[in-house]
């Protein structure tokens, strides 16, 4: 009888760990679950990268794919394809037309060409004198004259200086540029700083983060105006909307000093019961 | 009122008789300390982990999508929430350092010996356990730090020759660190692992009730030698009743293992939960370090150090078999005096010293 038993509970044993792969279900399981996106490094399996990284490519083409791994676009997994286009999961298709693949953009067409994901900046970037002459004259700045193609930073008013700015005129009109955006930019950084700060410290900041993205995002699209009277008179628009930030941060520290103050409470509790129980323990001694 | 609720009960429970069966009458021996209840504080540590993690699994989400936020909503919006967290991040890690020094200060007084051989292995495979439940608990929050660590660990083992890459697959339940590894990892950290825990540590407890605390060998030394081949329930005559006298001194102890947790949560509540555990895992970025938590510092310096793979990884199974049969290898009546046993002391020492230094050494 107990003989039995044992053989059922190795029988079961052993259904429980057998592959069920042909079961179908899961194969479905495995899709869905297990290959979503968060389970496979994508990044990896790009033929792009993988072609143009290997022997047979020049310097220069490495130099591009080592610059974009360092890019801010590659940290937010904008990959080759998300500008070039092309078929980065198919080797020897993968710079076909038919497949979507754009080329190296002509110079005239580069505006349009970042301007297909950075919307709002393209469009107050064609109003600008600078987009104008660029695309009447081929004259003005495009975007990769300030920012570069590969090696794309996050970017503020850092890049504003002598050398890239005096290039066509003098920098006296880009330094006055620089003083307008100062007041607002500043706020930026510092609001960013306590943002990155709270996420460290484990405070969820996801809200504040968004409106700080949109933020910066219109009041940056506002510099590719280039209009140093509109900046001036949007800052003050902008200063309160970052002060509605700044107030939802205060009390998030108010919260972290109501937790620290509330667990100094317990601590001292239980320092306070530790010192009544050692007593006791030493008046039980002596007994 | 009092009164009568207190005889209500006695009336059905007769818990008179109880304590004074098995807290008054039963004696501890004279030489017991305050380090005589760390196993104690274990116990307590390990039931505060149990209370604050059933609180978190109110809340919790094992899925990759959601765990993550889920856990963001416990610190953030849920009510004391963080509370429970925190404690349940920082008590283990105080849990694993009590278990340790447990462990230390039963070698060196050398309580293995026979009759407490089971006792020394159900403790050991409780130490192996919770740090288990530990590498287990460390991916849940599906975070930076667990993600990449859970990628780390779960590939040590398939570097054992024959059986390795088995034990690898089926911690991660196929290739990679998948929603499979997390839903995995849940059913182990809430259930499987806590209750073999709860059942061995009712073995511990009652081995240890059976045969009464070891006597200090300086102070009391081992009367009759040759009764160790039959059972034999140590009374301690001169002892101390356990209740109050003991009994107090546990509650001092639990008292400041209290005291350790709340201090750490004030001023440095982040402790034991670095920068990147903030961010949700990201496989397509591997963090710029990834380190393992404190208490697995040593053996990861080890398997980095030694160039050949299996050599690494074996010498760690070699010492934690030693550690856990440890009884056996030191298995001859005799001196259990630690001082008067000058090789085993130092051997200790050694390995103690090795540890240390080997942590530290995995730290830069
Ligand atoms: C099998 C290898 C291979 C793969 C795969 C590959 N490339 Fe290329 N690519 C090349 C070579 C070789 C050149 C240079 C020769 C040329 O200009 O046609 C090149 C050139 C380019 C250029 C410059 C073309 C120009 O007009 O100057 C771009 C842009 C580019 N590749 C993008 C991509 C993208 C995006 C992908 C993935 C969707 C990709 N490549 C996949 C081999 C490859
Ligand atoms: C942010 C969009 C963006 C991404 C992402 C990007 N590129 Fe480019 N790429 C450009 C632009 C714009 C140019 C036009 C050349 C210029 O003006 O610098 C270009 C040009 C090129 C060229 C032609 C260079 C030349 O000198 O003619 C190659 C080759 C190329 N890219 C390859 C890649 C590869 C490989 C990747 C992925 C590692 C990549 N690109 C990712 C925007 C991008
Ligand atoms: C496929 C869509 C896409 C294309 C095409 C693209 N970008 Fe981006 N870019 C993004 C995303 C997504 C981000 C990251 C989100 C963010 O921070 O704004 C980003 C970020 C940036 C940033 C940093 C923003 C910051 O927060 O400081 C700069 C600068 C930038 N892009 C410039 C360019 C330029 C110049 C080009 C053309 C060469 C270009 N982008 C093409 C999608 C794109
Ligand atoms: C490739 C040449 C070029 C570069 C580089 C350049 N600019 Fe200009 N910029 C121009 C031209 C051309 C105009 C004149 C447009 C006009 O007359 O309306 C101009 C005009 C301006 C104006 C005045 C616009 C107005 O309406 O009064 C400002 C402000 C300005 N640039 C700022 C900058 C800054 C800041 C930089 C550096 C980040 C910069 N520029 C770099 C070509 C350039
Ligand atoms: C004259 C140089 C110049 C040109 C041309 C230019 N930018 Fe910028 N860009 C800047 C500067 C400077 C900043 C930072 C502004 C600030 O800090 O207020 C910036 C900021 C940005 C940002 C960051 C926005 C944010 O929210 O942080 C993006 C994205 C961007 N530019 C994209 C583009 C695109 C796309 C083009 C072409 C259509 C372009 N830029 C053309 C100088 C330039
Ligand atoms: C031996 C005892 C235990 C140890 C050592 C332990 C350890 C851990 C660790 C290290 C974490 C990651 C903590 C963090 O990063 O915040 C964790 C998370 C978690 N544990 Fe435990 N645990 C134990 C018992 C339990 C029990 C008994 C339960 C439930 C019945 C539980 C439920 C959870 C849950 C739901 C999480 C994820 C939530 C979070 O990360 O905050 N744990 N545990």
């Amino acid at each position: 009888m107990k003989r039995y038993l044992l053989l059922q509970i190795v029988i079961l044993i052993v259904l429980f760990s057998t592959d069920f792969s042909q079961a179908g279900y899961r194969e479905t399981f495995e899709k869905e679950f297990m290959l979503s996106p968060w389970s496979i490094a994508k990044g990896e399996t790009s033929a792009c990268i993988q072609c143009h990284t290997s022997d047979d490519m020049g310097p220069e083409m490495h130099e591009i794919t080592r610059q974009w791994k360092d890019s801010w676009h590659a940290k937010n997994n904008i990959s080759c394809h998300d500008c070039h286009g092309g078929a980065p999961e198919d080797a020897s298709m993968s710079m076909m037309h038919q497949r979507g693949f754009k080329g190296s953009p002509q110079d005239s067409d580069i505006p349009e060409f970042c301007g297909s994901c950075h919307i709002a900046i393209l469009d107050n970037y064609l109003k600008s004198g600078h987009g104008k002459t660029f695309c009447d004259a081929a004259e003005g700045p495009s975007c990769v004259t300030c920012h570069g193609s590969h090696n794309i930073q996050q970017a503020n008013m850092d890049i504003i200086n002598e050398q890239l700015c005096s290039q066509c005129h003098t920098y006296e009109r880009a330094k006055e540029m620089k003083q307008a955006l100062f007041i607002v930019e500043n706020k930026l950084s510092s609001v960013e700083e306590s943002l990155a700060h709270l996420q460290m410290l484990g405070i969820n900041v996801d809200d504040q983060e968004k409106s700080f993205f949109r933020t910066h995002l219109e009041f940056r699209a506002l510099f590719h105006s280039i209009d140093v009277e509109a900046v001036r008179v949007k800052s003050s628009d902008y200063t309160q909307k970052l002060e509605i930030i700044e107030s939802k941060i205060d009390d998030s520290f108010n919260k972290l000093a109501y937790r620290r103050n509330f667990s100094a409470y317990l601590f001292l509790l239980f320092i306070g019961l530790s010192i009544v129980v050692f007593l006791l323990s030493k008046s039980y001694e002596q007994k | 009122m009092w009164g009568k609720i207190k005889h209500w009960v006695e009336v059905r429970l007769g818990l008179e008789e109880l304590i004074n069966r098995h807290l008054r009458s039963y004696k501890t021996p004279k030489g017991a300390n305050f380090l005589n209840t760390l196993g104690f504080v274990a116990l307590i540590a390990f039931i505060v982990q149990v209370i604050t993690g059933i609180m978190l699994l109110l809340y919790y989400l094992p899925h990759p999508d959601h765990a993550f936020q889920s856990v963001q909503t416990i610190t953030n919006d849920i009510p004391y929430g963080w509370l429970f967290r925190l404690i349940h991040n920082i008590g283990s890690n105080i849990i694993i350092g009590v278990i340790i020094i447990h462990l230390i200060h039963v070698f060196l007084r050398v309580s293995y010996k026979r009759p407490r051989e089971v006792t020394w292995i159900s403790g050991c495979i409780m130490f192996f356990l919770v740090l288990l439940t530990s590498i287990t608990g460390q991916l849940l929050p599906w975070h930076q730090t667990g993600f990449w660590q859970t990628t780390v660990t779960s590939t040590i083992p398939a570097f054992l020759p024959v059986i390795g890459e088995g034990i690898s697959s089926y911690m991660r339940g196929g290739e990679f660190v998948t929603g499979i590894t997390l839903s995995r990892y849940f059913s182990f950290h809430v259930v499987i692992l806590p209750v073999i825990i709860s059942v061995l540590i009712g073995l511990h407890v009652l081995l240890i009730r059976r045969q009464g605390i070891s006597t200090s060998p300086s102070l009391e030394p081992e009367s009759s030698k040759t009764s160790s081949t039959e059972f034999k329930r140590e009374n301690h005559p001169e002892g101390r009743p356990c209740f109050p006298h003991f009994s107090l001194k546990r509650l001092f102890m639990v008292m400041i293992y209290f005291a350790i947790v709340f201090f750490i949560l004030t001023f440095m509540p982040n402790l034991f939960l670095p920068p990147e555990t903030n961010i949700p895992a990201n496989p397509l970025m591997t963090p710029e370090s990834i380190r393992p938590a404190w208490y697995f510092l040593a053996p990861y310096q080890l398997i980095k150090i030694i160039p050949n793979d299996i050599m690494g990884i074996s010498l760690v199974v070699i010492f934690s078999a030693i550690l856990l049969l440890w009884p056996f290898f030191d298995a001859k009546e005799g001196e259990r005096n630690i001082l008067k046993r000058p090789i085993l002391l130092s051997a200790a020492l050694i390995a103690l010293t090795l540890w240390g230094i080997f942590t530290v050494w995995g730290m830069y």
